[in-house]
C-alpha cells in the first residue's frame, strides 16, 4: 500500500503494523446483521497477530447508513462489544466516485467466481500478502473463520 | 409519507432509507447477496454512493417522483 492511511483516532496509521504482514482489510459497520462477524475478525487477529497478520476495519456508512456513529462512538461499540484490538481507519468511502485510494486498489481484484468492481456490502474482505499484493477477496457472508479465509492467511504469513 | 412497493420502484426516484438517508435511484439490483426475493436501490452519482436493500414484498418510502 503507498499511500497514507488515518486511524479512526485521527492520527497517521502506524505503518509498521501493516508493513511486512499479511492484512486482512474489512469494511465495518455496528448496526448491520453481519455485525456479530467482529467475533471472527477478533479471534483471528489474537490467533495470527505474532505471526505477521492483521485486521484492518474500514468503517463505511455507504450500505443503508449501518455506520452512523462518530470516531468515539464506534470506538467504543467495538471495544466494548466484541473487545476489539485490531487497527480500525477512520470512516472511509469504499464504493463510487469518492471511493478511497485504498479500495481504488482493492475493488480491482476479483472474488473467486471472478468478479471485481464494487464491494457488495458491510463486511467483505480483501486479503494483503506481505509483500502488498492484494492476494484474494471475500465476500460479505464469508465467515472470518471460514475455511477459505483460514486457509488463505495461512498461505501468506511471513 | 407515501410508501411503494419496492417492486414499483423507478431509476430516478428518490426514497428515504430507514436511518433517514435520501437517495436517488440510480441502478437498481436484482438480488441481494444471493438472496433473489431482494432488490438492492443504489445511487452512483458524483454526489454520494449509497446503496439500500428491501425485500420485494415490503413498501419502501418515497420521498419524490419527478414524472
Amino acid at each position: 500500500m503507498d499511500f497514507d492511511l488515518t486511524g479512526i483516532d485521527g492520527r497517521p496509521l502506524d505503518r509498521t503494523d501493516l508493513e511486512g504482514n499479511a492484512v486482512l482489510v474489512v469494511n465495518v459497520a455496528s448496526r448491520c446483521g453481519l455485525t456479530p462477524q467482529y467475533e471472527g475478525l477478533e479471534r483471528l487477529q489474537q490467533r495470527y497477530s505474532d505471526a505477521g497478520f492483521t485486521v484492518l476495519g474500514v468503517p463505511c456508512n455507504q450500505f443503508a447508513g449501518q455506520e452512523p456513529g462518530t470516531p468515539e462512538e464506534i470506538q467504543q461499540f467495538c471495544s466494548t462489544t466484541y473487545g476489539t484490538t485490531f487497527p480500525m481507519t477512520e470512516k472511509l468511502d469504499v464504493n463510487g466516485q469518492g471511493r478511497a485510494p485504498l479500495y481504488e486498489q482493492l475493488t480491482a481484484v476479483p472474488d473467486a467466481e471472478g468478479e471485481a468492481g464494487e464491494v457488495q456490502w458491510n463486511f467483505e474482505k480483501f486479503l494483503i500478502s506481505p509483500a502488498g499484493e492484494v492476494v484474494a477477496r471475500f465476500r460479505p457472508p464469508v465467515e472470518p473463520e471460514d475455511e477459505s479465509i483460514i486457509s488463505a492467511i495461512e498461505s501468506v504469513l511471513p | 409519507m407515501d410508501l411503494i412497493k419496492a417492486t414499483e420502484v423507478r431509476l430516478g426516484d428518490r426514497l428515504r432509507s430507514r436511518d433517514g438517508t435520501e437517495l436517488t435511484v440510480t441502478r437498481i439490483d436484482d438480488g441481494f447477496l444471493g438472496r433473489p426475493e431482494f432488490l438492492a436501490f443504489v445511487e452512483d452519482s458524483a454526489e454520494k454512493w449509497f446503496k439500500m436493500p428491501a425485500p420485494r414484498d415490503r413498501e419502501v418510502e418515497l420521498v419524490r417522483r419527478d414524472t
